[in-house]
């Protein structure tokens, strides 16, 4: 496969780039990161980005093989493969990730962030952690258009 | 609301969820960049088609109050954007490249439900050069970033004053 175009403005990238960086450093939890990243990046069929973030994910040690291979299905994973907290962080990321509604959107029906899915993530995280889960996940959301939209090769190293 | 006319009582209006901003700074700083160096090279009436189209694909109040008030102050059609969200059975009052841009527009906003298909990408790349078309895709893509944190902060529509964040 070859990208259609790997075209992409550098104050765009080094403006998302900083986004990132700053949603990460201010959620403070790696693992955590890597898996809202990830199950974003499944939801928008992302190659690049679930190519990318797996290996992040892996070399960083801070998600479990049991918690990559489930999460697809964590809803229906037990309580020890993914505890409340990330739990909440999936679920506001899928509720994020698909606020068009649709027959794709996981359960909650409906468009918009529900409130008991946005009451749920308050109740793990404070304010400031919340916007950065936020905006991560928004990140994410963004690269994985770009990557998609451009069609950008799993392992490319021109994107 | 602020309006003058008299109108029978509205609901009352719901409370902001989160100030982001105020709680990220570091990131709304930065989404700021990113807005600004994603509108570089691209048609301002476009633009905003762009960000009414994938703004009601996203059900963001907050957005739609904005960019169709900056739209309507920089002399667009109220017909314009009234169809906009049924522009495939009114093309007639679009360009064939105001076309082509809003049908990516909702690829690139509708990833969950498969890809972004070669005939709408190609189109696309018939009315626009290489880098006008990377800086279209990078501001669908900003857009949708500001759709998911109005949606999900919900920050009240209502209150924008057209200009306000030029």
């Amino acid at each position: 496969m070859t990208a259609r175009t790997t075209r992409l403005d550098a104050g765009v990238r080094t403006a998302l780039r900083a986004v990132g960086a700053a949603a990460r450093e201010g959620l403070g939890d790696p693992g955590l990161a890597e898996l809202v990243q990830i199950r974003a990046s499944q939801l928008n069929h992302c190659a690049f980005c679930l190519d990318m973030h797996l290996a992040l994910a892996r070399e960083d040690g801070a998600v479990t093989e049991a918690q990559l291979g489930l999460l697809n299905a964590w809803e229906e994973a037990g309580d020890d493969v993914f505890d409340a907290r990330e739990r909440a962080a999936l679920e506001l990321t899928e509720a994020v990730t698909v606020p068009t509604g649709g027959a794709s959107r996981p359960k909650s029906g409906g468009g918009f962030v529900p409130d008991e899915v946005y009451e749920r993530a308050a109740a793990h995280f404070g304010a400031a952690r919340l916007a950065h889960l936020v905006a991560l996940i928004t990140v994410v959301n963004s690269w994985n258009r770009l990557m998609v939209a451009r069609r950008i090769p799993p392992g490319g190293t021109a994107w | 609301m602020t309006t003058t006319a008299t109108h029978p009582t509205y609901a009352p209006e719901p409370p902001v969820r989160l100030e982001w901003a105020e709680h990220a700074p570091e990131v709304y700083k930065a989404m700021i960049r990113l807005d600004a160096a994603a509108r570089k090279g691209l048609d301002p009436t476009l633009r905003e088609l762009v960000n009414i189209r994938a703004s009601q694909l996203n059900h963001c109040a907050l957005c739609l109050d904005m960019h169709t008030k900056d739209a309507l102050a920089a002399g667009e059609s109220v017909e314009r954007i009234v169809q906009l969200s049924a522009w495939e059975e009114s093309r007639h009052f679009y360009t064939e490249r105001e076309l082509a841009a809003l049908e990516l527009t909702e690829a690139v906003t509708v990833l969950t439900d498969g890809f972004v298909p070669d005939e709408v990408y190609a189109t696309a790349a018939e009315h626009f050069g290489e880098a006008e078309l990377a800086q279209l895709i990078a501001a669908i893509t900003v857009i949708n970033a500001w759709n998911r944190f109005g949606v999900t902060c919900r920050r009240a529509p209502g209150h924008y004053t057209p200009g306000q964040h030029a």
